[in-house]
């Protein structure tokens, strides 16, 4: 699990984003493992041992219809490049308002897809059984083309995830799985937070599938000394765009997962028993005795998600010095214990991502923020973040509260048809603002 | 010397952010003397709206606290890259927050990468990606305007940062971004005027593992011509997009509520009882009356790596070809 960035090769174990047309898909890669894309069922091994950034053709797989294969390519024919369309219309005249215009049905083209699959061959077959396909303007055909070869496209690539890719990902899957959080959102929590790879940054967050632990994470950096404690609302945190960012051993060790009640209980009611040590960072020797107690039932008990993390905490348990049974902390009590230490040293930044109504989170938080430093609070509606600015502009201890929202639009730019997309969305809300120091 | 990390007192040289309401934030030096006009050094005094502010008494003061001005108060914040963009001195036109927050994270910056800009024009951006890249990342900063590039070097050391920037003064358009720099640059950014004469250059200089490229530019003419320039070039996932930020004005607003029953009944005389007033109170968010409307389009791209960079582009050039 050492920093894996450098490498270029493509291996077992590895999260992967496939990406195919504008389609991207999360994937951890597994010997023999299948991967579901669309229609297509697709084996993976093919692209164990080559690198990032190959284009892969997926081709059937001798005797059956469902299962593809992968093979590398040096070059790719696509159906826009390759066709030669003779006729074209001047315009849409004559092209009838509902015809049947298609004489190819669902079944043929099933059958064209289980011998080869090839969206230059389907598209011009396509083509061919079209009615109406050379009455279409040139413009008009070649939206037809692209469309339909996105819908047969036959190649992938592979990609090694980033924020960018996975913020990208998630939210044109479906926003809700960041709580709308769009990436203009994500661009500006993290510059407003002044997130530095130094110092001890606060977030609590109730579900964006691990984005935004895993961008502040990866804007504190490697080989750093920076922190995270990220406290959730959950038995267990979403942890999805973390593990998929593959971060050295180092570095998710520097990011402190807690459950928002436990650690705020402990932080008032165990005081004696974090507060022994006053260094606000733990000792490499600490995380290694710190082992896998993961198994315990408690409700605010913190389970990891996903195997790669289990993993983690598992692998240095052969090690582990025998502590008597009973005096022995299980792993979550000890991550709330070294969330407290740094809590009660205070953090540098503060960023809440709330589903829920943000005021006692705050509220709450504040307390733990160094002086002088700033905060960042994202909802998806502006109600809340109203009531939050009154709320704030009721203490006296803090400044330059901002709320926002931002306007984005993508063009699509092409010679003589640049124009703004057709399809656009609707971010969040943000609230900043700064806590004096007294 | 006061960006680099997290400060907690004032110290001597120290630039310091101001703060006075939301619309009146300044850039002070904590320094008792300033050179005068004249060439003469003076007592370092800043005016503000609510009085005089003598720069030296701020020295040893902590970070966030008030401080007392003859005809009210104000707080001091040590600076942060968006506090700096917001207060710096404009030397050109510069980059905000919005867009420079797209740009940190589209380019994939984090601790560690190497980042080339043109360029370097006020050094708005400039702080932000020092920020993104640092502590062992390198922002490389060329500009082909001798003073500006000299006076932005000067204010990375005023400002603790040099370790982390070159400030290079050149012509990027000519001749690129130098040898030294081939194979080193984990992204690039443009602003400049011709972007699509730059572009080519950049190919030596990204990683033979690939890299990212952003290019900011006001018109549409330009993202034509640099997004043609990335196509023949073999860059792909070319995306423009523009970014704009509304801030609201958090507000109470109280509405009178019109009582139009009475009409409907006879002149009785508790008409012209004196009620009270009754309103509606209600809180909203008002945008400003007037707002930027447009700032820049950004144009973003990969540029794969060598293995991968010929079937990218031939792949392009079918998009050529169709559009030509
Ligand atoms: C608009 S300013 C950049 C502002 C900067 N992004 C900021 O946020 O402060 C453009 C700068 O590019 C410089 N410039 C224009 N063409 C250039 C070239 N060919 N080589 C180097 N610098 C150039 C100009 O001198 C100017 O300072």
């Amino acid at each position: 699990m050492e920093n894996k960035k450098p490498d270029t090769t493509i291996n077992v174990g590895d999260y992967l984003v496939v990406q195919r047309q504008g389609y991207t898909k999360l994937h951890k890669l597994k010997n023999h493992g299948n991967l579901i894309l669309g229609s297509f069922t697709v084996e993976m091994d093919n692209i164990i041992g080559e690198k990032y950034f190959d284009t892969f053709q997926m081709k059937n797989m001798p005797g059956s219809r469902r299962f593809y294969i992968l093979e590398k390519v040096d070059e790719v024919n696509t159906a826009t490049g390759s066709l030669n369309i003779e006729q074209s219309g001047a315009d849409n005249r004559n092209i009838p308002n509902n015809a049947e215009s298609q004489g190819l049905t669902k079944e043929d083209i099933d059958k064209l897809k289980g011998e080869e699959l090839s969206s230059n061959n389907i598209v011009e077959q396509l083509i061919n059984n079209s009615k109406t396909f050379s009455m279409k303007t040139e413009y008009s055909q070649e939206k037809y083309i692209k469309k339909k070869e996105k819908k047969y496209f036959e190649y992938i690539q592979i990609r090694r995830p980033s924020i960018r890719l996975l913020s990208q990902m998630f939210y044109r899957q479906d926003p809700t799985k960041t709580m709308g959080i769009r990436i203009d959102d994500l661009s500006q929590i993290l510059t407003y937070a002044n997130i530095h790879p130094e110092g001890n940054h606060l977030l609590y967050d109730s579900g964006t599938s691990g984005l935004m632990p895993a961008a502040i994470m990866n804007a504190i950096g490697s080989n750093t000394t920076g922190s995270l404690i990220h406290m959730h609302p959950g038995n267990e945190c979403q942890k999805n765009a973390f593990v998929a960012m593959q971060f050295p051993q180092e570095q998710s060790d520097r990011c402190v997962n807690v459950n928002l009640y436990s650690v705020l209980r402990c932080f008032y009611q165990s005081k004696e028993t974090f507060s022994f040590k006053n260094d606000s960072l733990e000792k490499p020797s600490d995380i290694a005795t710190k082992t896998s107690e993961t198994e315990g039932s408690e409700s605010e008990n913190r389970v990891m998600e996903t195997s790669a993390v289990s993993e983690d905490t598992a692998e240095p348990s052969a090690k582990k010095p025998r502590i008597e049974e009973n005096s022995q902390k299980r792993q979550w009590q000890l991550d709330n214990e070294k969330a407290c230490r740094i809590l009660k040293n205070k953090v540098d930044c503060l960023i809440i991502t709330a589903k829920e109504h943000p005021v006692n989170i705050v509220k709450e938080l504040l307390q733990f923020l160094s002086g002088g430093r700033s905060f960042v609070v994202f909802s998806l509606l502006k109600e809340p973040l109203q009531d939050l600015y009154f709320y704030l502009k009721s203490r006296v201890d803090i400044i330059y509260i901002r709320l926002s929202t931002n306007f984005m639009r993508n063009y699509q730019v092409l010679p003589d048809r640049t124009h703004p997309e057709v399809n656009m969305n609707t971010g969040g809300y943000i609230l900043t603002g700064f806590k004096l120091a007294y | 010397m006061s960006f680099d990390g997290y400060k907690n007192v004032i110290k001597e040289g120290d630039t310091v952010i101001l703060y006075l309401t939301i619309t009146q934030v300044y850039c002070i030096k904590a320094e008792p003397k300033t050179v005068n006009k004249k060439g003469n050094f003076i007592e370092n005094v800043f005016q503000t709206p609510y009085g005089a502010l003598k720069c030296a008494d701020l020295i040893g003061k902590h970070y966030g606290s008030k401080i007392t001005l003859s005809k009210g108060w104000g707080y001091v914040l040590q600076p942060t890259p968006e506090l700096w963009t917001i207060t710096l001195p404009h030397r050109t036109q510069i980059i905000y927050t919005p867009d420079i927050s797209m740009i940190i994270l589209q380019l994939e910056l984090c601790p560690g990468s190497i980042v080339i800009e043109s360029g370097t024009g006020s050094g708005s951006l400039s702080h932000a990606l020092i920020r993104a890249v640092k502590p062992h990342g390198h922002l490389y900063t060329f500009d082909f305007h001798e003073i500006r590039a000299e006076t932005a070097r000067d204010e990375f050391e005023d400002h603790g940062l040099t370790s982390y920037v070159t400030v290079n003064n050149k012509d990027v358009c000519e001749s690129g971004f130098g040898d030294d720099l081939n194979n080193k640059a984990d992204a690039v950014f443009l602003d400049l005027p011709h972007p699509w004469l730059v572009i080519p250059h950049t190919i030596k200089s990204i990683k033979d593992t690939g890299g990212r490229l952003c290019s900011f530019s006001p018109c549409i003419e330009q993202v034509q011509k640099s997004c043609l320039m990335l196509l023949k070039l073999g860059f792909q996932e070319i995306q423009t997009v523009e970014v704009l930020q509304t801030q609201y004005a958090v507000q109470q607003r109280s509405l009178p509520l019109l009582n139009l029953e009475f009409l409907k009944n006879e002149k009785d005389g508790s008409e012209c009882e004196k009620k009270e007033r009754e309103t509606f109170k209600t809180i909203t968010s008002i945008p400003p009356a007037s707002l930027p409307g447009h700032t820049g389009y950004l144009t973003f791209a990969t540029l794969p790596p060598i293995w991968a960079r010929n079937l990218q582009i031939s792949l392009n050039q079918n998009d050529i070809n169709n559009v030509e």
